[in-house]
């Protein structure tokens, strides 16, 4: 049995449990004041008619999380009108989503069933309907796969790749009305962090209120009356136009999110209205979310501490840095809020890579050395970084994953990682590098001293001040460092065609895995990856391009990471995770400073059911989505 | 006279095609294209990025094209009144300015007129009073105002208005107000927040404006009709309103070819300090974004009512200045 399945029936289990009995018998749903005038006047259903039959019921037994009471509006500043998507992010209703603790538990489905991976079986909720109040049922995933991710002129791409399985597609059948299922010949493990991600992948669509724009279900005329209305190029443009489940800036596009957009771009303030048709309701029968209106304020980024400091945010961290941190302070009595600090999850803030592939044949003869590599690492000063740069407040570690983690282990973040010039020294040393020039700079095998330029995209300040701080204790061991910025795409250019020594990028992008999560990121898989872009690119191309690894232990990531694919239990992808955190801390193929930076996290003291600490972090977490924003209230 | 407008006129269609092409070219000589760097912006905010999704939309915008595809399906467009489509805002161009045009309009006439209020009557003072205390005194006031940074003192002043007066930060009416109708409650919020931006990008220009006019006046006051108009009895006021004030003038209306296209994109760097809803941040944004034909097509607005401000003011010139004479040039 797989992980998923066993995760998947203890949740199932619990849901049945919950929603087995009927719910009238159980629970009886309190309408929601803002909604009952229009319930009276006879607008819209009761509230027993708009939740499904057996709707997700909310428990806060044995979480710090209260019951709370409907009502309220949630201000929000955004730095520009495309950021609106965020709500989608936070409202965060997922066909199966991730709790606190990061394991799957269903949500908009009632229940779902894998089978080794490879046969993913969704159980809709009966009577589950759209925010417009129609119907949601497996034909909108039909429609989805048949009509738009199989459509030659929607997709001409196909259906997206997490969707694929060595270029093969999912047999998608239609069992019955609020039955769906997925069948693979192989596993296919990134399919439940892709509809639970943060952007999740949307399997769905509503039908019945895109077929109006498809050349399949509309009238030739009428098509091309819609297509020049909206001056898109064709039908497939205006399809796209009108389809953005994720950018949320159709206001007529029904959603299954908490808060649906009820304002149309171009605006400097959008509107979020609560979805009347949600699937949730409290242990208490009332339906969620509690908060009635969620308004999306427009400044530019620049503005958004300062006003978020006048107290004109509800709940704020997009768009706040830690050095807000104090002017923020300042306006927590005034303003009545509280600055949080939460933990990002980067496997590093500031990571350098050395480039294994660059052309420079000594420095690449050099790079690929481990003893070369782990003595730079070891001439990282962590310490005086964390405490002149981020006050003493982040982890000092290696590149790896971290604490909040059930991968975690204290020696993956020390190894390689203490400051030690001693035996920096001593590595360097023992693989020749003994001749030093007259500033004391170590020299190469072929004469050159031993300057290493790094590549940088120069976005950040804080970034050159951390290499500052590194060209310091490096020069103590003889090497000497110079950063040279570039623009983004020629940074990355260079670096993928090997004319980098060495670049400087963030670490991990997802420090917080749990094994059920792809360890993708350690392995040569992507071009992207500028510690070895030409293997990455062997492997992403299917060897078709790029170059086979010359070192054993990049091959062997590499084989870990395509045996993690056809694991089919937990206890195995454990075992290779950890194989693979091993190797990647042992030959310090980046090298890491410090990790898990505080997000400043402006929460209004009347805003309850958010925790004191919590993680900021893209996927996953979805920044506040994880925390389930829909029982977030507010007290009188 | 008709003879030199049509000339004008016609002059105007290659310098128009020339701005259009350098227009395209500058915004395109960045490396990459609109779609890197909403890659980029995306990941510096740690979301992960579809690469077939960007590859559908490099198809789809046409991004994938030569340079002059691009250009050429712009011009075509824009001849036609069709400014193209913004990628950033996935809505053609005229839709996305549409509202902001407005806003724009008002700060930048209210700007306009609470500087002439400032400068003018100092600039007739500093000039009838040459080298007294208060000439001095008001030019230096004038200098502070231009010497100070313009988004230094809008934060400044951002925050003493937060404070003392609970404005709310940036924009230009409360955020309540966004979108609503217009009502009395509305007005009273915009004209709470109007006057940051106002003041702010005011005195930046109102010293310019008083030494310029202060030069020019007392050019004139030292000519001989001045003189006689003394001599004759002339009361002082109006003999100076009636002759040298109109001769120094001349600066004024040759500088309405500048203030044309001011008006429509205001003060962009204020603006995006202020947070302002004008037009200003709008093109900085698409700029930086490679959103190149709402870029352009808004450059090219700009450079239209450039070319139509100059030769509005040579001919209002023409009209008003009776030494300005049309021959000149023409003989020559």
């Amino acid at each position: 049995m797989t992980a998923f399945l066993r995760s998947a029936f203890l949740s199932f289990g619990l849901a049945w449990v919950t929603s087995s009995t009927p719910l009238a018998a159980t629970l009886h749903p309190l309408e929601v004041p803002v909604l009952a005038a229009a319930v009276q006047a006879g607008s819209l259903a009761p509230v027993e008619e708009r939740v499904p039959q057996r709707p997700f019921i909310v428990r806060y037994g044995g979480t710090e999380k209260t019951a709370g009471r409907h009502g309220g509006e949630l201000r929000t500043l955004m730095g520009k009108a495309r950021d609106i998507r965020m709500l989608v992010v936070y409202g965060y209703a997922r066909l199966v989503g991730y709790d606190e603790h990061l394991a799957f538990v269903p949500d908009i489905v009632e229940r779902y069933e894998v089978e080794d991976n490879r046969v993913f079986t969704f159980h809709l909720r009966p009577g589950h309907k759209w925010s417009d109040g129609y119907p949601f049922t497996s034909q909108d995933f039909r429609y989805y796969w048949e009509d738009v991710a199989n459509d030659k002129d929607l997709s001409p791409l196909g259906p997206p790749t997490v969707l694929l399985v060595d270029g093969q597609p999912p047999e998608v059948e239609i069992i019955d009305e609020t039955t769906i299922r997925y069948r693979w010949n192989h596993p296919n493990p990134n399919f439940l962090p892709a509809l639970a991600g943060a952007r999740p992948l949307f399997i769905y669509r509503p039908a019945h209120y895109l077929k109006q724009f498809h050349a399949r279900y509309e009238s030739e005329g009428e098509l091309e009356e819609k297509v020049a209305k909206f001056a898109t190029r064709n039908w497939a443009g205006l399809h796209h136009r009108m389809d953005e489940m994720y950018r949320f800036d159709n206001p007529d596009l029904p959603t299954l999110q908490p808060w649906m957009n009820t304002t149309r771009p171009p605006s400097e303030r959008f509107v979020f209205a609560r979805n009347p048709y949600y699937h949730r309701i409290d242990e208490q029968g009332r339906q969620l979310p509690y908060i009635d209106r969620v308004i999306v304020n427009i400044a530019s980024s620049s503005l958004v501490p300062a006003k978020t400091g006048a107290g004109e945010s509800d709940l704020q961290g997009r768009y706040l840095r830690l050095d807000n941190y104090t002017f923020l302070k300042a306006g927590e009595q005034r303003h009545n809020y509280a600055v949080r600090l939460w933990r990002t999850a980067k496997g590093s803030q500031i990571a350098l890579y050395p480039n294994l592939n660059t052309s420079d044949h000594v420095w690449r003869e050099l790079l690929h050395k481990s003893a070369f590599r782990r003595a730079l690492s070891l001439a990282v000063h962590r310490h005086e970084i964390n405490q002149v740069i981020y006050f003493g407040l982040v982890f000092e570690s290696a590149n790896t994953v971290l604490p909040q983690s059930p991968l975690f282990r204290p020696e993956y973040q020390r190894a390689w990682a203490d400051f030690d010039l001693e035996k920096a020294n001593a590595l360097l040393d023992e693989i020749g590098l003994t001749e030093r020039d007259s500033r004391g700079i170590r020299l190469l095998p072929d004469g050159r001293p031993a300057e290493i330029i790094i590549q940088s995209a120069g976005e950040s300040t804080e970034e050159s001040d951390v290499l500052e701080l590194i060209h310091d204790s490096w020069l103590q061991v003889g090497i000497k460092l110079y950063t040279r910025p570039s623009q983004r795409e020629v940074f990355r250019n260079r670096t993928f065609a090997g004319d980098t020594v060495m670049a400087v990028w963030s670490g991990l992008g997802n420090a917080i895995p749990t094994p059920s999560m792809s360890p993708e990121e350690l392995a040569p898989t992507s071009q992207q990856q500028l510690q070895w872009p030409k293997w990455g690119q062997y492997y992403e191309t299917r060897q078709r391009a790029g170059q086979l690894p010359v070192l054993d232990s990049v091959r062997e990531l590499a084989e870990h990471n395509a045996q993690w694919r056809y694991a089919t239990t937990a206890e195995a992808q454990k075992r290779i995770w950890h194989a693979m955190l091993k190797i990647h801390s042992e030959e310090v193929f980046t090298i890491g400073t410090v990790a898990g930076v505080p997000q400043p996290v402006v929460i209004s003291n009347r805003l309850r059911n958010l925790p004191p600490e919590g993680t900021y972090h893209w996927d996953p977490g979805a920044y506040f989505g994880i925390y389930r924003p829909d029982t977030f209230w507010f007290e009188k | 006279m008709l003879r030199y407008i049509a000339l004008r006129l016609l002059l105007m269609i290659p310098t128009l095609l020339v701005i259009s092409l350098i227009v395209f070219t500058i915004i395109q000589l960045p490396p990459g294209d609109y779609l890197e760097s909403y890659i980029a912006e995306l990941q510096s905010q740690g979301e992960s990025v579809d690469p077939e999704k960007i590859a559908f939309l490099r198809e789809h915008y046409g991004l994938d094209k030569p340079f002059h595809v691009q250009y050429g399906h712009w011009l075509l467009g824009l001849l036609q009144g069709d400014f193209g489509y913004s990628f950033e805002f996935d809505m053609p161009v005229t839709q996305v300015v549409g509202d902001r045009l407005v806003l724009t309009v008002l700060v930048s006439f209210v700007t306009i007129i609470f500087t002439w209020i400032i400068a003018f009557p100092i600039g007739i003072y500093s000039a009838t009073h040459q080298y007294s205390w208060g000439d001095y005194g008001l030019t230096f006031l004038g200098f502070i105002g231009l010497a100070t940074p313009n988004f230094l003192l809008a934060l400044v002043m951002l925050y003493l208005a937060n404070v003392f007066f609970g404005t709310s930060i940036g924009g230009l009416m409360d955020p309540g107000y966004i979108d609503q109708p217009w009502s009395w409650g509305k007005v009273v919020s915009v004209l709470e927040h109007l006057w940051i931006p106002v003041v702010v990008i005011g005195t930046s220009g109102t010293a310019g404006m008083i030494r310029r006019l202060r030069a020019n006046l007392l050019d004139e006051l030292q000519k001989q009709y001045v003189v006689t108009g003394r001599a004759k009895g002339l009361p002082p006021f109006k003999l100076l309103t009636k002759y040298p004030l109109r001769m120094a003038l001349n600066f004024f209306i040759a500088d309405i070819g500048a203030i044309l296209p001011s008006v429509i994109s205001g003060a962009e760097v204020v603006a995006v300090v202020l947070s302002l809803p004008t037009t200003g941040p709008m093109m900085l944004n698409a700029l930086q974004s490679q959103d190149m034909y709402l870029a352009g097509s808004f450059l090219m607005f700009l450079a239209s009512l450039t070319v139509f401000g100059v030769l509005l003011s040579d001919l209002a010139l023409a009209a008003l200045d009776p030494r300005i004479r049309l021959q000149g040039g023409v003989r020559r």
